[in-house]
């Protein structure tokens, strides 16, 4: 039954998304996706208008101060299970904005995040790959059947007893730890 | 006794798990011709050709945690999406699909008239759900579902009744089974006109002002999430297969006809 | 109706008439600041642009800088009219920054105030800022960040935000559009105030893409600037990054190589031609016709292989730098933006044909955010906006720069003032975009595409104004002698054209401004910087 929930979780995958002071040039090739020439329908993936209704938050721009509580509401606002992808350099640590007055930079000072794209902007191609990524993620891949190895040599019981005591001989017992204690930080 | 063919009937064919398959199916239709009228491909990677996406989204829906906004009208909110989905199943129950009903085999007197009030109660139901979820979106979404499906159940009644004046009776199964000429040829201005009505009634487009995005975000179904949402869903999409089927039945011949029907169907997912 | 080639009306000498009308009172520098720079005292400045709206009606604001002098505050008045572009200082001690309000004379300068108030702490007298306007509800009181002695790492703040006005209880409903709404690819509050369908007032709340950048500009050389600078926004960034770099080159004294011109009018516009697809596609998607919208963007992908071909990126081509163009444009590549902007241009007609015949657009389109040519003019607004109304400004033909001087091309202006007026001239402009892109290209003077530039550049100020797609693009860059600029300031159309937007809306349904909203093509990521 499992199965099926997380087939049916992968394969419809409805996205919101939300601009948290970027400069348009993520959301553009978001909403290129929706275009016939990457066309990111095929996935499943639709573009819902609430967040009530969507699994996976796209989150572009560098957060500013006014954003920041918006984008927590957002959040709280989707129903489990969900999904949140920071794109672009902007969401992923404040881009060329860092520092700034007005800025918190980076999405993950504000909710949990689960994949990144950097790029500024990502093509829409490196956008539809890190989806598609979050979705195998989501479905993991079936362990693989691991190839026969040759035989190994054994080595027979009282000869590894030997070895054992051979090299607790050759180790000095004790090790004096040359690490220093870490100074604490003087704040300014 | 038990009778297991009635619950065959119910259950499976042409019951409750053909209407599913069908909507899903039709909601399919809708997506790929969609996407073909842009330019594009559509829903390709779940199942064949993408014959299972709206499967996926409504098993998908119905595992998502459910959240109740503080401000709603409980009762309303959590069961109007229910209710009205099993009213639409059972209106369409009542439909002849090969030769005899689900419920019964030869219906009663008036069941046409039972039927559209069945309906009307489930847009009714649907109007409620936006109203009691206390959403600026979701009240002037369900104002216009209300607007729209007030203004054009009139002309569905009144259209519906050609075909029983034709036949002279007010009994699907007598008008389905009196077409030896279909309905469509003998009154051809009926058909067309109640193919646009019911178009404004499932609120398909020109006629899709109510699941405007643009202005109302969600429009009724802003604050809804998980299953609830996907009986709401489901039931715009069983409202077209009843609107199909009911042309189906009052000018196309129904079980006897020579259209199959399907054809319908499509029109609507235009 | 369409009204082509409008001469501007330079038989008025504004010089003349502020000299005549207020003789000794202020100081008049020629050639500075754009044609003239006018010095006055406190209060004059109303007097001297009084002078300049009697006598020309064209005179409208472009910008109001805000300058910290040390003890004063400087406040710059960017106008412009018919007979140039001038600029009228003013000053203001900072522990009494008080100064008269020009929104009655001009309703336009509503915008530019309220920012100066809030950034710098000027207080207009007539036109007081309540709250914050640009900055968060959590911002602390008295702290201007503009200012120099304000860092940005030492500000704390306040977690009790402001309070927001409360909705009044009533028959009116306050639906808020924004700040996550599917219409608006950005995060805005409008405040809409219903009456059953019919909007009564529209209160706008931005600054939610205000990311500082005019502070941030002050602490990186202007090198770095550019890349800065250039993500205002990412639609028209090659524009805001030329807008820069020529206002660098105006301190420097730097004349750019004939060929780095060229290839700059090239790389602008193809800018402007991919703005203006977005558009146009964004505007079918708001009326519900999404299929528009899928057409139109299919048909930009090519113009975006064109940028990436040209300059290595799709969307950030980074070509602009001070002395020139980074990259030549190679001969291999002319071939294939030949034959994509000739099959661009044989699209064009399907897409004229769709927005004369088809019903739906007319219906939604036509007679919708009716913008009156009085009302433009007051208002200030520009580029397509202000050409929708019968209002012929274009910085191209009013002020060429880079090589706008020599390729001849249509300035498009509309008179109807509606939704639909605007959107034919962008269309219209799509295809003077490819006529300036076939010309450029076919008459490119050979020669180098870049000169070197110092990195200090000398004590100075220059403003310099650029088109847009959405208008009129305004920078002003004052230097001081080091690697840093001491202030940059950018003025972006959007910014202008916001209060249109507010007047044009009111009376009309609320389904009507969605439409409404993206004809004047907003970009709030430029409003806010």
């Amino acid at each position: 039954m499992s199965g099926t929930i997380t087939w049916a979780r992968v394969k419809s995958p409805w996205v919101l998304h939300f601009n948290s002071g970027a400069c348009n040039g993520c959301d553009i090739e978001i909403v290129a996706l929706l275009t016939p020439k990457y066309d990111v329908e095929r996935f499943g993936v639709k573009l819902e208008p609430s967040p009530r209704h969507a699994d996976v938050l796209l989150v572009t721009g560098c957060v500013t101060q006014q954003c920041a509580e918006r984008l927590k509401r957002v959040y709280d606002q989707m129903p489990q299970p969900k999904f949140v992808v920071a794109i672009g350099a902007c969401a992923c640590s404040g881009g060329v904005f860092a520092g700034n007055y007005n800025v918190v930079g980076g999405v993950d000072k504000v909710i949990p995040v689960t994949a990144y794209i950097p790029g500024c902007p990502p093509r829409p191609e490196a956008i539809l790959d890190g989806v598609v990524k979050l979705l195998n993620a989501l479905s993991p891949p079936k362990p693989k059947k691991l190839p026969k190895q040759a035989k190994q040599p054994v080595m027979p019981a009282q000869d590894a007893k030997a070895e054992v005591a051979k090299q607790a001989a050759e180790t000095p017992q004790e090790v004096k730890p040359i690490v220093e204690e870490a100074k604490p930080d003087v704040k300014q | 006794m038990i009778d297991f063919d009635l619950i065959l009937r119910i259950l499976i064919f042409p019951g409750f798990t053909f209407i599913l398959l069908l909507t899903l199916f039709c909601d399919w239709v809708e997506r790929k011709i969609d996407a073909r009228l842009q330019n594009r491909v559509g829903p390709m990677v779940a199942g064949p050709g993408g014959l299972f996406q709206p499967l996926a989204d409504f098993v998908k829906l119905l595992t998502k945690e459910d959240i109740e906004p503080r401000n709603v009208k409980k009762v309303i909110f959590n069961f109007a999406p229910l209710i009205a989905f099993t009213i639409m199943v059972f209106a369409i129950c009542f439909l002849p699909i090969d030769g005899a009903s689900v419920l019964s085999t030869t219906g009663f007197n008036g069941d046409l008239i039972v039927i559209l009030t069945f309906s009307t109660i489930a847009s009714f139901l649907l109007f409620l759900s936006g109203w009691a979820s206390c959403n600026p979106y979701s009240t002037i979404g369900s104002a216009r579902v209300l607007t729209q499906f007030l203004g054009y159940d009139i002309p569905i009644f009144m259209l519906a009744l050609t075909p029983a004046f034709i036949a002279g009776s007010l009994s699907i199964f007598a008008i389905a089974s009196a077409q030896t000429i279909p309905y469509i040829l003998l009154a051809p201005y009926a058909f067309v006109l109640f193919m646009i009505a019911m178009q404004a009634e499932l609120e398909k487009g020109p006629f899709d002002v109510p699941d405007a995005e643009s202005e109302v975000v969600g429009g009724l179904e802003t604050e809804y999430t998980g299953a609830k949402l996907a009986f709401l869903h489901l039931t715009r999409d069983v409202q077209v297969v009843f609107g199909a089927a009911l042309v189906v039945e009052l000018f196309l011949g129904g079980p006897h006809g020579p259209v199959f029907f399907g054809l319908p169907a499509f029109w609507y997912s235009l | 109706m369409r009204r082509q080639n409008q001469t501007s009306n330079s038989k008025i000498d504004i010089v003349n008439v502020i000299e005549n009308k207020l003789k000794d009172r202020v100081q008049v520098q020629l050639g500075q600041l754009g044609k003239a720079a006018i010095i006055t005292n406190n209060g004059l400045h109303r007097n001297v642009l009084k002078a300049m709206v009697d006598a020309d009606e064209k005179t409208a604001i472009t910008a109001i800088t805000g300058l910290d002098l040390g003890t004063n505050l400087g406040v710059l008045y960017h106008i412009r009219t018919s007979n140039g572009f001038f600029t009228i200082r003013a000053e203001v001690p900072k522990d009494n920054p008080k100064i008269k309000t020009v929104t009655d004379i001009i309703p336009g300068a509503v915008f530019h105030e309220l920012e100066v108030s809030d950034l710098f702490g000027v207080v207009f007298e007539g036109n007081e800022l309540q709250g914050h306007f640009v900055l968060s509800e959590y911002w602390p009181e008295g702290i201007y960040p503009l200012r120099k002695d304000v860092k940005a790492s030492e500000i704390k703040l306040n977690p009790q935000p402001q309070e927001e006005k409360q909705p009044e209880a009533g028959r009116v409903v306050k639906i808020i559009i924004g700040p996550q709404h599917p219409a608006l690819l950005e995060p805005e509050k409008f405040a809409v105030t219903v009456d059953g369908e019919t909007v009564t007032k529209v209160e706008p709340r931005i600054g939610y893409v205000h990311r500082g950048i005019e502070k941030a500009a002050e602490s990186r050389t202007y090198l770095q600037d550019v890349y800065l600078v250039e993500r205002i926004c990412g639609i028209c960034n090659t524009i805001h990054a030329c807008d820069f770099v020529e206002c660098v080159e105006k301190i420097l004294k730097t004349e750019v190589p004939p060929r780095a011109k060229y290839l700059r009018v090239i790389a602008l516009e193809l800018n402007r031609l991919h703005s203006h697809l977005l558009t146009l596609g964004h505007a079918g998607l708001e009326i519900g016709y999404e299929t528009l919208f899928q057409y139109f963007w299919r048909d930009r992908e090519p113009i975006m292989n064109l940028i990436e071909l040209t300059s290595g990126n799709r969307v950030y081509s980074s070509l602009m730098t001070v002395g020139g163009v980074r990259r030549d444009l190679r001969d291999s590549d002319i071939p294939t933006i030949k034959t994509t902007l000739v099959d661009l241009r044989k699209k064009l007609p399907f897409y004229r044909q769709i927005y004369e015949n088809e019903p739906s657009i007319r219906a939604r389109m036509q007679n919708v955010g009716m913008l009156k040519r009085e009302d433009a003019l007051k208002l200030c607004v520009v580029g397509p906006v202000a050409r929708g109304s019968g209002v012929n400004i274009d910085v191209r033909k009013d002020e060429p720069y880079e090589a706008y001087g020599e390729i001849p091309f249509k300035e498009i202006v509309y008179t109807e003032g509606d939704t639909w007026a605007r959107m034919n001239v962008r269309m219209d402009e799509v295809e003077e975009s490819i006529n300036i892109i076939e010309y450029a290209i076919d008459h490119l003077p050979t020669g180098p595409f870049r000169v070197k530039a110092p990195r200090v550049v000398p004590v100075g100020e220059a403003v310099n104004r650029v088109e847009a797609p959405r208008g009129e693009l305004f920078c002003y860059v004052k230097s001081n002698g080091t690697a840093f600029p001491e202030r940059v300031k950018v003025r972006t159309p959007t910014y202008a054209n916001i209060p249109a937007f507010l007047k044009t809306a009111i009376g009309e349904n609320i389904a009507d401004i969605p439409p409404n909203f993206v004809s004047l093509d907003p970009c709030f990521s430029c409003t806010d910087r």
